[in-house]
């Protein structure tokens, strides 16, 4: 039991330790902050990109490939998830294992006979008044948040937000709309195969999008809008639109699969 | 404001870090995780407000809960 304690100790001594050693060099820095970029972006930042909201211009303009790489690993995240997942032995809902994905479904009329995920609903015990809060409040809630969602996406260039956050705010809806799901209501949105569908085509719409500035004249990376119309945050609009979309479908995909393992 | 804010923040997760019941622990988290989200909008920096409160706040913890409820909610160390 001593032992027990004083590794304990020792423990938190190097922890505090751990953190020392990156906080301090922090308080105790004197170099001025670096002033070139942030005058550069103050001064040209919204003309060349034509995004107001600057963290915007950044990360889908000056930094774009940087952009491009990060929802490369949030897709590889969600394809590593699911194939530990499935290794490891866990029970996934139904679509959302590996073999779902390998077959998906063949035809349209298929999909809506095909129960996704379901939370084990806990019959109300002889009281018929009492309602599932969870699934009550969940399930109103939901299209709202997907709503407000696609709002922080949309109007990712004018004001704070954009691709990454609006992402989350559309899994947080999707998820909430799958804990809400009830034995007649269904939504298109919950099913495994329609969420990695759109998942892959935003991708491949994102991709084409970076390489289509070559074919317009603008280069790679470049926006190929820009001959077309005046409005130049159009670029920003289509590639917020895309990333918004990978986020929340993908996000969205592992909290369901996790979360709606059946319990046996 | 802040130094409320960071107060509140640091006992909420000394108490997320040594509760024995994990559900009671989780609900701290995401509280800690909403003062955070308040004092990023506070701070000047909205956006990553709602992705704090997206994401901390809404998707950690519906897996937390999802793993409770798949284990065990007591901690046993």
């Amino acid at each position: 039991m001593r032992t027990h304690t004083l590794r304990y100790h020792v423990q938190a001594a190097a922890a505090l330790l751990a953190a020392a050693a990156v906080l301090l060099p922090v308080f105790l820095i004197d170099v001025p902050w670096p002033a070139a970029a942030r005058d550069y972006l103050e001064h040209y930042g919204v003309g060349d990109s034509g995004a107001i909201n600057l963290v915007s211009a950044v990360y889908l303009g000056f930094r774009f490939f940087d952009t491009l790489g990060e929802t490369l690993v949030l897709i590889a995240a969600v394809c590593g998830t699911i194939g530990m997942l499935t290794r490891a032995g866990a029970i996934l809902p139904e679509g959302f294992d590996a073999s779902g994905m390998a077959h998906g479904f063949t035809g349209e009329g298929e999909a809506p006979d095909t129960p996704t995920f379901t939370i084990p609903v806990e019959k109300p015990k002889s009281h018929t008044l009492r309602t599932h809060l969870l699934e009550v409040v969940t399930g109103v809630l939901g299209p709202v948040v997907l709503v407000f969602g696609f709002y922080v996406m949309l109007y990712g260039h004018y004001s704070p937000g954009g691709g990454f956050q609006g992402g989350a705010v559309i899994a947080s809806g999707i998820v909430f709309l799958a804990l809400g799901k009830r034995e007649e209501v269904t939504s298109m949105l919950t099913q495994a195969p329609v969420l990695y569908r759109i998942e892959s085509a935003s991708y491949l719409l994102l991709v084409l999008m970076t390489v289509s500035g070559l074919f317009a004249g603008s280069g790679f990376l470049g926006n190929p809008f820009a001959r077309l119309f005046d409005e130049s945050a159009a670029f920003i609009m289509v590639l917020d639109i895309c990333i918004g979309m990978i986020v929340g479908t993908g996000i969205g995909f592992i909290c369901i699969a996790m979360v709606g393992r059946k319990v046996s | 404001m802040t130094v409320i804010l960071l107060v509140l923040v640091l006992i909420l997760s000394v108490y997320a870090l040594a509760a024995r019941d994990l559900l009671h622990g989780i609900i701290a988290l995401s509280a800690v995780s909403l003062l955070c989200a308040l004092m990023f909008y506070l701070l000047h920096a909205p956006d990553v407000a709602i992705t704090e409160a997206a994401v901390g706040a809404g998707i950690t913890t519906v897996v937390f809960i999802g793993v409770i409820r798949n284990t065990e909610r007591k901690d046993r160390g």
